[in-house]
């Protein structure tokens, strides 16, 4: 729906963009594990900023990081049953007044003096509950991971500035079955 | 489509537009401010689409429609094409001209907006913000260096004292001492709920060894107002211990300073509005899209409503004018029925009755004029026939004296193709000059001095003689001519042939003369006749010899003389004047054969003969007179053939039948194979007088034909030709006689009775 709109817009005013392409993001360790407390997600990823993010970000505009991860369950009769949807927001935002960068987890916030520090501090999670053991009793079960920078939050008029620029679609997923 | 689902779409459509207009409304809302509205953006444009797709396919429907109908010449689809165009135009153009202007007004303020004065202004503005903060953080690290060397001066352990003096000295919220690895070994200060002295970490100890000090700024984040209390900045001191013992360690002084709430605002608000500068300066480009599209949409809502609106009133303006047009063109072709009216409360319906009344009219004098002309047809028609009954003949000449109407009557009487010559002089008629120029001249006598009694006709009695066709002569007619003028300068021509009444008074007046002659002559003729038979009477005896010869002689011729004289007198006073028939049944056959019995030497030396049809029913006639006929006839006949060695005579008698074959006529025939009649001699042959011999009084045929007409029987004098065809040289004469008059069967035919036989 969000690529559509983008597109539809873009369209109508006239203004030709290139279809969107993925940054190369990549995950260096994606590791699902079925524990006592239930079905636990570790990932970190890889990824620069582009020139136009980094200016953006310096500029004062706040960065929104999402990592999604649905488990279904196969069924033969019907679409896949969505067992569980877990979601996490980083927000990385930098103040000019301080020059350090600030990146707010949940109701946490944390000063990094450095970018790199900063992205590293958003892209990694280390055992992410995704699901509890009764939920995943039976059945064949599969997780659909996607780790992307979300420019939906951003203001609109900055949505629509963006519209779908390459710079801006940073984006990875992740099939991966439960065993 | 009935006026009520008409009315249905246009009020159906203009709902949907107006819907689409307040949504375009709402949407230009949208682009301008935030939350609500920005949140349901999309789903707002989404609609507008739909909104503008929709009419545009109502457009393109009802465009296309009427292009076909222009295509196809249907009636009324120019007018409506120019109208809606015009309508069109109007509403399209305005706003093709704001939009235009708009547009350059849009982009050229959105640029405007971005003045690089006001971000250079923003940006000293936060520079001067971090100026004024690192300040504060440096002059902190640089006290609480120094209050840290002069505490490591101190003894071990550091009193309390020692520190709330500093402590007020730096006039810092807090200050605390920290052990090796970073625990608090004593603090002082004022400790507020709202934050707990952060632990150092193990890198901020190892970097502090190395430079001795460390502050930052903390707690300045932008998100809350409970910031600007909770900011503050820390300073980190290494205490390098003095003492050589072991087991010594090192020390660390931390102080906590608050910053003015007043700097921190201004600073957090410096920051805030660069911030939004510049995600609004980022944003830019995606807020003249937005503005760009809301006024396009816009732009094409409101000439689509402008277009369907145009085509709507369009049609209803069009429609009243298509109506008349349609009439007018109706009654161009003939089609008089009653109009259409356009109902509605302008001006343009009071057109369209009067219209319809003006035809109404035109339909009522129609009918009018095609009733009269029926009539005036079927009068016409009359007289015309009356004309052609005529026995008259009618000739109507023009001002210019060329024949204009011929009725049949008139070449019936002069038996020439006149009406062929419609349109010519009658002079240019063969045969008809002299009769032209005399009735031209009685024209114009009538013309200038018309005489006595005679007011509007004159009437005239002219002599004809024309040629037939086939080069003989007709016989001479007489024409009773009357000629009046007609109106317009015409002349009328009405002529009877009176021939044949002026034959009949000759006849009658030859009658009257013969009557009148017969009886003076009549008189004197017995008293000679007397006296010469009393003069032989007396002289006879007393004379002899020649004298006596003489007497006797002379006494003779006058006695036959007067004889003769009185026959001729007889007969001219029956002519004049015959005696009542006195009809009785009688057979023709035997009357036939009694007076054939005088010509006994005829018949005996062949010339004579008769061919007596037997079972002759009986006829009415009058004995003696019907004897006369046959008599004349025979005598006739007769003398014909008496130069002729081979003469023959035939007496015939025949009965004659109808088509169905009833007896319609008894017929006697007297044929002979004499020279025949002349032409001349045929026409006139039954008036008195009319004779080829040489000898006799020229009554005889007369007398028959008085005699015939009593009687009511038919006369018929023809030639024999050979073979029986017309034209081919005459071989004899036929004289019949048709007795159409029947005794009634009881009666028994007359006894003949013996009279004296008058010889002709």
């Amino acid at each position: 729906m969000r690529v559509w709109t983008m597109l539809a817009l873009c369209l109508l005013m006239l203004v030709g963009s290139p279809v969107a392409r993925a940054e190369p993001i990549t995950l260096d360790s994606f590791e699902l594990a079925r524990t006592d407390e239930g079905l636990v997600l570790s990932f970190s990823a890889r990824f620069d900023l582009s020139r136009t993010v980094e200016d953006a970000l310096l500029k004062g505009v706040p960065l929104f990081f999402v990592a999604q991860a649905d488990v279904f369950r196969d069924r033969w009769y019907w679409r896949d049953k969505e067992v569980n949807s877990v979601t996490r927001t980083w927000r990385l935002a930098y103040q000019p007044l301080t020059r350090k960068y600030r990146v707010t987890f949940g109701g946490l916030s944390q000063h990094y003096d450095s970018l790199p520090e900063a992205l590293s501090a958003v892209s990694r999670t280390i055992n992410w509950k995704l699901a509890d053991p009764p939920m995943l009793d039976d059945g064949r079960h599969y997780v659909e991971f996607s780790y992307q920078l979300d420019t939906t939050q951003m203001p609109r008029p900055m949505q629509i500035g963006i519209g779908g620029q390459a710079d801006w679609a940073l984006r990875i997923e992740r099939v991966r079955r439960l065993n | 489509m009935t006026k009520a689902s008409r009315w249905a779409w246009i009020v159906s459509l203009v709902a949907v537009t107006g819907a689409g207009l307040v949504l375009v409304f709402l949407l230009s809302l949208a682009t301008n401010s935030r939350g609500l509205y920005e949140q349901h953006y999309v789903w707002l444009f989404w609609v507008n689409v739909v909104v503008a797709g929709l009419l545009l396919l109502v457009i393109g429907i009802a465009g296309v429609r009427l292009l076909v109908r222009v295509r196809r010449g249907k009636f009324g689809s120019r007018l409506l094409l120019r109208l809606a165009a015009v309508f069109a135009m109007v509403g399209v153009v305005p706003g093709l001209l704001i939009y235009t202007v708009s547009y350059q007004f849009v982009s050229r303020s959105i640029e405007t907006w971005f003045d690089v004065k006001v971000e250079g202004a923003l940006d000293a503005g936060l520079s001067l913000g971090r100026a004024t903060l690192d300040a504060q953080v440096n002059d902190l690290a640089t006290k609480t260096r120094l209050a840290a060397e002069r505490l490591s001066d101190t003894a071990n352990p550091v009193p309390t004292l020692a520190l709330e003096r500093l402590r007020e000295q730096l006039s810092a919220q807090e200050v605390t001492l920290l052990g090796a690895n970073g625990q608090v070994l004593l603090t002082v200060g004022r400790i507020t709920t709202a934050f707990s002295p952060d632990r150092p970490s193990t890198t901020q100890l190892r970097q502090v060894r190395s430079a001795r000090v460390m502050s930052q700024l903390e707690g300045l984040d932008e998100d809350s107002v409970a910031a600007s209390n909770a900011a503050r900045v820390r300073a980190l001191a290494y205490m390098p211990s003095n003492s050589f013992s072991l087991g010594a360690q090192d020390r660390f002084l931390m102080v906590t300073q608050m910053l003015p709430t007043s700097m921190v605002t201004n600073a957090l608000s410096v920051q805030a509005a660069y911030r939004e500068y510049q995600q609004r300066a980022l944003a830019r480009d995606g807020l003249r899209r937005m503005y760009i599209g809301t006024l396009t949409l816009t732009l094409v809502l409101a000439v689509f409503g402008a277009l369907l609106l145009a085509v709507t009133l369009g049609n209803q303006l069009a429609r009243p004018l298509l109506v008349l047009a349609e009439g007018v063109r109706q009654v161009a072709r003939g089609d008089l029925t009653r109009k259409q009216v356009f109902a509605s409360r302008d001006e343009l319906s009071g057109l369209t009755r009067s219209f319809a009344d003006m035809t109404e009219q035109l339909s009522e004098a129609r009918s009018l004029v095609q009733r009269s002309l029926a009539q005036l047809e079927a009068a016409r028609t009359n007289l015309q026939t009356i004309l052609d009954n005529l026995t008259a003949g009618v000739i109507v000449f023009d001002r210019d004296g060329h024949i204009d109407t011929v009725n049949p009557g008139a070449t019936r009487i002069l038996r020439l193709p006149v009406s062929a010559y419609r349109g010519r002089l009658l002079s240019e008629v063969p045969g008809l000059q002299d009769f032209a120029a005399a009735v031209a001249q009685r024209f114009e006598l009538h013309r200038s001095s018309p005489e006595a009694g005679e007011r509007d006709h004159w009437q005239d009695a002219f002599d004809l003689q024309t040629t037939a066709a086939n080069g003989r002569e007709n016989d001479k007619i007489t024409l009773l001519v009357r000629g009046a003028s007609m109106p317009h300068a015409g002349q009328l021509m009405v002529f009877d042939d009176i021939t044949e009444v002026v034959s009949a008074q000759r006849a009658e007046a030859w009658s009257e003369v013969a009557r009148r002659l017969a009886h003076e002559i009549k008189n004197p003729l017995t008293p000679i006749q007397l006296s010469a038979e009393r003069l032989q009477h007396k002289l006879e005896s007393k004379l002899e010899g020649l004298d006596q010869a003489m007497l006797v002689r002379s006494v003779g011729t006058i006695v036959n003389q007067v004889q003769a004289m009185k026959t001729l007198v007889n007969e001219f006073r029956d002519y004049a004047r015959l005696p009542a028939a006195r009809p009785r049944a009688l057979d023709l056959n035997a009357l036939v054969s009694e007076v054939l019995t005088l010509y006994a030497t005829a018949q005996e030396s062949g010339r004579l003969s008769a061919e007596l049809t037997p079972e002759l029913p009986t006829i009415l006639g009058d004995t003696t007179q019907l004897r006369q006929v046959i008599h004349n006839l025979v005598q006739n006949a007769l003398d014909a053939v008496a130069e002729r060695p081979e003469g023959w005579v035939r007496l015939r008698t025949e009965i004659a039948r109808t088509d169905h074959g009833e007896i319609r006529a008894v017929r006697l025939q007297v044929l002979d194979n004499g020279p025949g009649f002349s032409e001349k001699v045929l026409k006139r042959a039954f008036e008195p007088y009319v004779t080829t011999k040489t000898k006799g009084t020229g009554l005889g045929l007369a007398v028959v034909k008085k005699i015939a007409d009593e009687h009511g029987a038919r006369i018929r004098l023809a030639n024999l030709t050979a073979g029986g065809v017309e034209g081919a040289p005459v071989t004899g004469a036929q004289v019949s006689l048709s007795f159409s008059k029947f005794a009634p069967a009881d009666s028994t035919p007359a006894v003949v009775a013996n009279t004296e036989a008058r010889a002709h």
